[in-house]
């Protein structure tokens, strides 16, 4: 399917399916994604976007969340300390890993025959997605984000997922750099358990600085149920346009994640009922979930 | 007291050697970084221990740098949000963790039967990132932060308590006004830029001044190459207790994580040989503690003390 199609189907309020989590999905697997895997383990990425895309999903993301050339940066006091004690080629790595991302997205879905699921670029923000305290200066970010967003567009992606988001200055920044580039953006929001985003903006807020935006669907993720429906419940009523929602299920072990039973795949599909209820036509699943989850949705809502 | 072994020696003059890297042996031995391996593989931390002892170190190390709850809480907007979205576990987990870590140190000490001889340093890092002078919070944030650790490390029964890789003067000053209060020797460690300097920029002359007159009994750089630390070394060389380590390899950080990670590559590019080699034009200029940073295994200990004899 052509983006256009799938564009079309989301603007008459068709249910559409993204895929669920990859990093944890990693994990679960038995192996750590401190590196994302993309050169190690490029089989396990292979088999994880085979694995969603068999369960339905239209949209697989690229194992990509908070890789940038800036989170290799942050790791030194500047560029002349990475120089002097860091890895050789570290700059280069994060452009060179985005590439290999979205090369294994497109190849996983030519190895199933599913030319027609579409690829979108996971972009969270710059500094760490929880951190709101830790924005960066918007100003100085729009190149960052140029560069970045140029290399999945020269990697093919069809979609940038603007995703873990936790204010919208970060992400309006983004928009604009994504529509220079001319890929479609979707932005996805961390809401938080009174409906507000992590970073405290409020959900009119959030409508009005979109509304001069345009996404081309606005999504609430990386989240508990009960915090995206906080968030959903209050976001449904100011804004007319494409909605979506993915939650987490389990809970976040630093550096890694525990799977917990609290919503297994139907009660997940309860709340995703629920959501759809409320507006939500693009859905799909972030940390935690699996494969299984996305195919109970899409055996549900198909 | 095994402090006081140490302590002879500091006075006299005589060299003394530290261990190596903890975290990237963790790693290089093909443990998953989390938790620092210490629930993963706590053998795997003994042997490196061990290791380490048997290559003839003056002073054990316990592997707890980093370890802190402020670095489970760092991962989330705050203390609010980590109880909604995070392991419940996480409140108590570094404390655990901890008491676990050092457990492991004196196991090994037992185990080479040097308990009663060789002092237990109980290594505190940074804050925040120890490559990130940037991100060290305020002064009384700093404050609480290292007293809890210190008091953690204490409550485990470490000999005396190590802060490494400090890298600003502000909180270097915190840690110990921290350590102050409670009734432990203390060595600071201090990160050089390439210039010689703090790794903020900050003259390491000065704030090396500063923390022995707030009590440090040894002064240290570490976590930089070799030449940097051949570069800084002169700022802290006073005719009292100093020394240097150095990393070996190059820091090759993942693709997501924000806190330290100790993952080096390039690590055979300075072999134990050409390691001690440079230790020992440290030791000639007037270093007198020597060991080594990230990167550097039981066997770049094992040539220093062949060539300290």
């Amino acid at each position: 399917m052509s983006y256009k199609e799938l564009k079309s189907r989301i603007d008459t309020q068709q249910v559409t399916f993204l895929d669920g989590g990859i990093g944890t999905e990693i994990l679960r697997r038995g192996y750590t994604w401190a590196s994302h895997q993309l050169k190690s383990k490029p089989e396990l990425n292979l088999e994880i976007h085979q694995d969603y895309i068999n369960a339905g999903a239209d949209v697989i993301t690229t194992n990509t969340f908070q890789l940038s050339k800036r989170s290799f940066r942050n790791h030194f006091a500047n560029d002349e300390h990475l120089a002097a004690i860091g890895a050789r080629g570290l700059l280069d790595r994060a452009g060179e890993l985005i590439h290999e991302s979205v090369a294994l997205a497109d190849k996983a879905r030519r190895s199933i025959n599913h030319n027609d699921t579409l690829i979108a670029a996971s972009i969270t923000t710059l500094e760490w997605c929880f951190r709101p305290d830790h924005s960066p200066d918007v100003e100085e970010i729009y190149d960052e984000y140029l560069e970045e967003l140029t290399d999945y567009a020269d990697a093919g992606a069809d979609i940038f997922l603007f995703e873990t988001f936790n204010s919208t200055p970060e992400a309006e920044v983004a928009i604009k750099a994504a529509k220079e580039i001319g890929i479609p953006a979707w932005v996805a929001f961390v809401p938080y358990q009174d409906g507000r985003l992590l970073g405290g903006q409020s959900m009119a807020e959030v409508a009005d600085a979109m509304g001069h935006n345009e996404p081309d669907v606005l999504l609430l993720n990386c989240a508990p149920p009960d915090h995206i429906t906080a968030g959903l419940e209050q976001l449904a009523t100011l804004w007319d346009k494409p909605l979506g929602v993915y939650a987490h299920v389990g809970k976040f072990n630093p550096p890694e994640w525990q799977f917990t039973d609290e919503y297994n795949a139907d009660q997940y599909l309860q709340e995703c009922k629920h959501w759809h209820n409320l507006g939500a036509t693009v859905i799909g699943g972030c940390c935690g979930t699996t494969p299984d989850y996305i195919k109970k949705l899409t055996q549900f809502f198909s | 007291m095994n402090y006081d072994n140490i302590n002879e020696k500091l006075s006299s003059g005589q060299p003394i050697l530290l261990d190596g890297g903890i975290g990237t042996e963790v790693m290089r031995r093909g443990v998953r970084w989390r938790q620092h391996g210490i629930e993963d593989a706590p053998d795997v931390i003994r042997d490196i221990h061990v290791d380490y002892l048997d290559a003839g170190v003056d002073v054990l190390t316990t592997h707890t740098f980093n370890l802190t709850k402020r670095n489970f809480i760092n991962f989330f907007r705050d203390t609010e949000h980590m109880s909604l979205i995070g392991a419940t576990s996480l409140p108590t987990k570094a404390r655990e963790l901890c008491h676990a870590a050092v457990s492991l140190a004196k196991e090994a000490l037992t185990q080479t039967g040097k308990i009663e001889t060789i002092p237990l340093a109980g290594s505190i890092a940074p804050v925040m990132h120890l490559f990130r002078p940037d991100l060290s919070p305020s002064k009384d944030d700093c404050l609480t932060h290292h007293s809890e650790c210190v008091e953690i490390l204490s409550d485990c029964g470490v000999d005396f308590i190590f802060f490494e890789g400090m890298n600003n003067t502000r909180e270097a000053q915190a840690a110990l006004q921290a350590a102050a209060e409670f009734d432990l020797p203390v060595w600071m460690s201090f990160i050089p830029g390439l210039d010689g300097n703090l790794l903020n920029g900050e003259p390491l002359l000065d704030a090396a001044n500063l923390a022995r007159s707030q009590g440090a009994k040894a002064i240290i750089v570490s976590a930089a190459s070799l030449s940097m630390i051949t570069k800084s070394l002169p700022n802290i060389i006073n005719g009292s207790p100093c020394g240097a380590k150095a990393i070996v390899g190059r820091y090759s950080p993942p693709s997501w994580k924000p806190d330290f990670y100790p993952s080096f590559v390039d690590t055979d590019e300075v072999s134990p040989e050409k390691y001690a080699q440079e230790v020992n034009s440290w030791l000639d200029q007037g270093a007198q503690i020597v060991g080594g940073s990230s990167g550097t295994t039981p066997e770049h200990i094992r040539a220093l003390r062949g060539m300290i004899g």
